[in-house]
């Protein structure tokens, strides 16, 4: 009986570590959401231009967001309420395109993405640059895994990947390239992931 | 009267050194040599004028990974724009790039000459200060990668990795020499002392400083004391910058600081701080609490131009 009891609790403990790893996560994550994703995506490459800016949300309900407006001396750095109209005055201050921001707000604040941002790299010496999304799934906040923050990279060019699916540095350096200090994996040609502890 | 004769023959012997110097350049069509490195406090003109006249490097055997032109053209652009000195993503660099950022505005052509005398010697010496880096840094510098504009920045790469190596303090006790990737790790970390030690060693300023690693200064106004300070000098906070810019969600954190940024300006209004900091290449503005300013701020340094150096 003993041995039977303890069949099923290891089944068990098996089936809910499993179902809650980032591997799982991350294997079935972007296609499940893809299209929520890719339409933040490609908003915010759309509204960047008019003005860079970054969102991220600071606090574990998603009720507060940090908003960095990025002009050509200085980096305005913001907190506010997700639903305080002082956050739509400061994008139509800086002439931001506030209804649309506002709605990548919500989009970004539905799916649990907890930053949006441009990032720059460089390939032989050339400056390129790739949108960085963090998203904290509901499957992420098991035990074990609280700090864990699914992080996709979208490059504007297809990328070299090793057998193991891992990104490569370029295709005549066989050496992995790393964001933020990371190694990530291949989704498809353009877009890889990394299951993190930080989500920037 | 006596400051301004004190000051014009130190413009004079500076002036008549760097034409000296050009003039030796010109004939011997070698690269420039340094100039008195370290003595007196120079012009941003100057650098300018020193750095433009070298239109080509030789490559360094002793820095074997890095790129001749892209060093020249790094260290160009910090002579220009100060502002641009960027310590790396993920580094723990931030504490030589504040020094870096004060060291251009103090005595931009001391810097220039002393990177060049590290490029060309493998080693240098800056007031009494000798460098002389480790062959790992050497064969490291130019090779970092993945942390963005730091990757091409081989100047830069040299001078942050050089400076780690010669100065210690207690956080690098446990990884004293370096090895791939411990730009990241404890071996670059600067604690406050550290960090003060340097500019008091490099920069020609007087300085005061006020807090420490792990106990906030203690201050009824530290908006008040800040503002007062950045009246008559260059103030650099040593902040907890993972409750500023958070990496993640987690509630209960270390209230330590780990970062080090130079105050730019500063003002108040409602109880909320408008303060305007320099790091990592850029100017931020940020707006918060005096309560939340108090909690994050751990150290104060103080720095005024010392009057025999004053410009």
């Amino acid at each position: 009986m003993p041995g039977k009891l303890f069949c099923i609790l290891s089944f068990l403990s098996a089936v809910f570590l499993f179902s809650c790893s980032p591997k799982n996560i991350s294997t079935n994550y972007y296609y499940e959401n893809e299209k929520a994703l890719d339409r933040i995506e490609e908003s915010y490459k759309e509204l960047y231009p008019l003005g860079p800016f970054t969102i991220g949300f600071t606090s574990r309900d998603f009720k507060k967001l940090s908003l960095e407006i990025i002009t050509d001396t200085l980096s305005y750095i913001y907190e506010f309420g997700i639903d305080e109209p002082r956050l739509l005055d400061t994008l139509k201050a800086y002439r931001l395109d506030a209804a649309r921001i506002n709605t990548l707000i919500k989009e970004m604040h539905d799916i649990r993405c907890t930053w949006i941002t441009y990032s720059d790299y460089y390939v032989d010496e050339k400056k390129q640059n790739l949108i960085l999304m963090s998203i904290k799934p509901v499957a992420l906040k098991a035990p074990f895994s609280y700090a864990k923050y699914y992080v996709l990279t979208y490059f504007p060019q297809p990328q070299y990947f090793d057998s193991e699916g891992r990104l490569l540095d370029k295709r005549s350096l066989r050496r992995l390239r790393k964001i933020n200090g990371e190694v990530f994996r291949r989704i498809n040609n353009k877009v890889c992931y990394a299951v993190t502890g930080h989500f920037r | 009267m006596k400051s301004c004769t004190h000051k014009r023959a130190l413009h004079l012997t500076r002036a008549t050194a760097l034409l000296c110097l050009l003039a030796a350049c010109a004939i011997t069509g070698k690269a420039l040599a340094p100039v008195f490195p370290g003595k007196v406090t120079s012009t941003q003109q100057q650098a300018i004028d020193y750095v433009e006249k070298i239109v080509e490097l030789k490559s360094s055997a002793h820095w074997p990974n890095i790129k001749p032109d892209l060093f020249l053209k790094d260290l160009k652009n910090s002579i220009h724009d100060p502002v641009s000195i960027y310590a790396g993503k993920g580094t723990n660099f931030c504490a030589y790039g504040a020094l870096t950022y004060l060291f251009l505005q103090d005595d931009p052509l001391g810097y220039a000459t002393l990177l060049l005398q590290l490029y060309h010697e493998g080693k240098a010496s800056f007031r009494k200060v000798k460098f002389d880096p480790s062959a790992a840094i050497k064969q490291q510098a130019g090779d970092l990668k993945y942390k963005g504009a730091l990757d091409i920045n081989p100047a830069e790469q040299m001078w942050f990795l050089t400076l780690a190596d010669h100065y210690k303090g207690y956080l690098n006790f446990f990884n004293l020499n370096y090895d791939e990737g411990d730009e990241n790790r404890f071996w670059a970390s600067a604690n406050y002392a550290k960090f003060n030690r340097m500019t008091r060693q490099l920069l020609h300023y007087d300085y005061d400083a006020m807090g420490a690693d792990l106990m906030r200064p203690r201050l009824k106004n530290i908006y008040n004391y800040i503002s007062e300070k950045m009246k008559t000098g260059t103030v650099v906070l040593f902040i907890n910058n993972r409750i500023v810019h958070k990496k993640d969600h987690i509630q209960i954190k270390l209230g330590v600081p780990t970062h080090f940024i130079v105050a730019e300006r500063i003002s108040m209004k409602d109880d909320i701080i408008t303060f305007i900091y320099w790091d990592y290449g850029r100017k931020t503005q940020l707006q918060i609490s005096t309560a939340f300013f108090k909690r994050i701020v751990f150290g104060i340094t103080w720095f005024t131009k010392k009057e025999k150096n004053a410009r």
